[in-house]
């Protein structure tokens, strides 16, 4: 039972943590660490370095984001990341998508319609 | 692997022992019926673990059931692993969401009775990109061993280091990893060549964890096992490179290669040294510790320098074009 309640959580979770990386970028780049850290200070996505980096591969592979390495400030090269052009305009299409989705989702759950 | 006899019923009732016999009777009579002899080991493995999880639990036939209806009718598994094995029509959805019995834990133990194709094999052993050491077998019971996230721990490369595993790497580095089990081999060869002959008619074939023998068998005989790993090793690293495998899997295949060559070579030299030094001395354990060793290098090695292409790629195109 705990086990169904683990993978339905995990299923809904994969989409939103693609939108969540999606975002970060959205805002600038940044290299894979960084990603990862800064995702994990929003405990509540339970997002680990063991789903960050293959979802990055991924959105990598259908173009959405670019990689590059670069010298850094501090220690030795690092691969950044950046939303692609085409990154931007899904990134504008599914946040859009995302609140009405959150929308529907407060008035089902009963909750207030902060919006 | 244990030594008391699988046919008694090992502190489990009568009942729930004769539930699993009668569950892997007809996926054994199934599997005859389909011609799938390669999955038999692996279910074989499959109702051992349940026995050994079992034992000394109350394991009431409820349980037992409970246990087996994870694993779908008998038949099911029977003919989704013959598919799975002749390559027939699998049940693709079911196998791709994961809820195939083919592939799945039991008892807290993961199983796989999928076929294993080199590129699955490979992405076990050298994936940077997930974090655990242990990864659900390749085929069987249990776990493998993920050289990648080892490397990662280690600090010696980032999970995101290459776009593809060894993708950038140039070609005459990739035949290093192919070169590596065939030095071995050759080494093996030359052992051979040189103590074959002075061997005397009985050696050891099985030793304790010290070094010292427990088992003698013909040195004929003996030569058989070492040899036929060897030639294995060297079988599918050539199949990989004959049939242009993308990197990850030719590195991986060179990797196996080296690991089973090491084995043998290690095994045969440990007979050589028990025939003619202290029985104590240990050349096995440090064989099969090379081997690992080596593998493990040969993997970092490359990743590393699949990485210093990337970024010299990167980092030389922008300063001619100026920064981005």
């Amino acid at each position: 039972m705990g086990n169904d309640t683990d993978s339905r959580l995990s299923q809904f979770r994969k989409g939103v943590v693609e939108l969540a990386i999606l975002a970060l970028l959205h805002r600038g780049e940044a290299y894979g660490g960084e990603i990862v850290e800064r995702l994990a200070g929003h405990p509540g996505l339970a997002i680990s370095a063991g789903t960050v980096y293959p979802l990055l591969s991924r959105l990598k592979k259908s173009g959405l984001i670019d990689s590059l390495w670069r010298e850094s400030p501090v220690g030795p090269p690092r691969k950044y990341y950046r939303l692609s052009a085409e990154g931007d305009v899904e990134f504008t299409a599914m946040a859009k998508a995302w609140d009405g989705v959150t929308d529907a989702m407060d008035g089902l759950l009963g909750k207030e319609v902060t919006r | 692997m244990n030594a008391s006899n699988p046919e008694p019923v090992r502190g489990l009732s009568d009942a729930s022992a004769e539930l699993i016999e009668t569950y892997f009777a007809r996926v054994h009579s199934a599997l005859l019926v389909s011609a799938a002899e390669e999955c038999e080991e692996a279910v074989e493995d499959l109702r051992e673990h349940i026995y050994e999880e079992l034992s000394g639990t109350s394991g009431t036939p409820v349980d037992v059931a409970r246990v087996l209806g994870e694993l779908g009718t008998p038949e099911a598994l029977a003919a989704e692993c013959s598919a799975a094995a002749t390559g027939g029509p699998r049940l693709a959805p079911a196998v791709r969401d994961g809820r195939s019995p083919l592939t799945g834990t039991l008892l807290g133990m993961p199983y796989e009775l999928r076929l294993p194709t080199p590129e699955r094999v490979a992405q076990r052993w050298w994936d940077p990109m997930e974090p655990k050491i242990l990864v659900p077998r390749v085929f069987g019971l249990g776990w493998d061993v993920n050289f990648g996230a080892i490397a990662v721990r280690l600090g010696m490369i980032r999970p995101d280091d290459e776009d593809v595993p060894f993708g950038s790497v140039p070609e005459p580095w990739l035949a290093l990893s192919a070169l590596l089990p065939v030095l071995v081999a050759v080494a093996f060869a030359v052992l051979v060549a040189l103590y074959q002959s002075a061997l005397p008619p009985q050696v050891a074939v099985h030793w304790g964890i010290t070094g010292a023998p427990d088992r003698f068998g013909s040195k004929e005989s003996a030569l058989l096992m070492p040899v036929a790993m060897t030639l294995l090793g060297l079988v599918i690293l050539g199949m990989a490179w004959l049939r242009r495998r993308p990197p990850l899997s030719r590195v991986a295949a060179g990797a196996l290669a080296t690991m089973l060559c090491s084995i043998s070579a290690a095994t045969y030299g440990q007979q050589v040294v028990t025939a003619y030094a202290a029985d104590e001395v240990g050349v096995l354990l440090p064989g099969m510790a090379f081997g690992l060793l080596v593998t493990f290098g040969l993997f970092v090695t490359l990743a590393r320098i699949g990485r210093s292409v990337e970024m010299r790629r990167d980092l030389e195109g922008t300063s001619k074009k100026g920064s981005v």
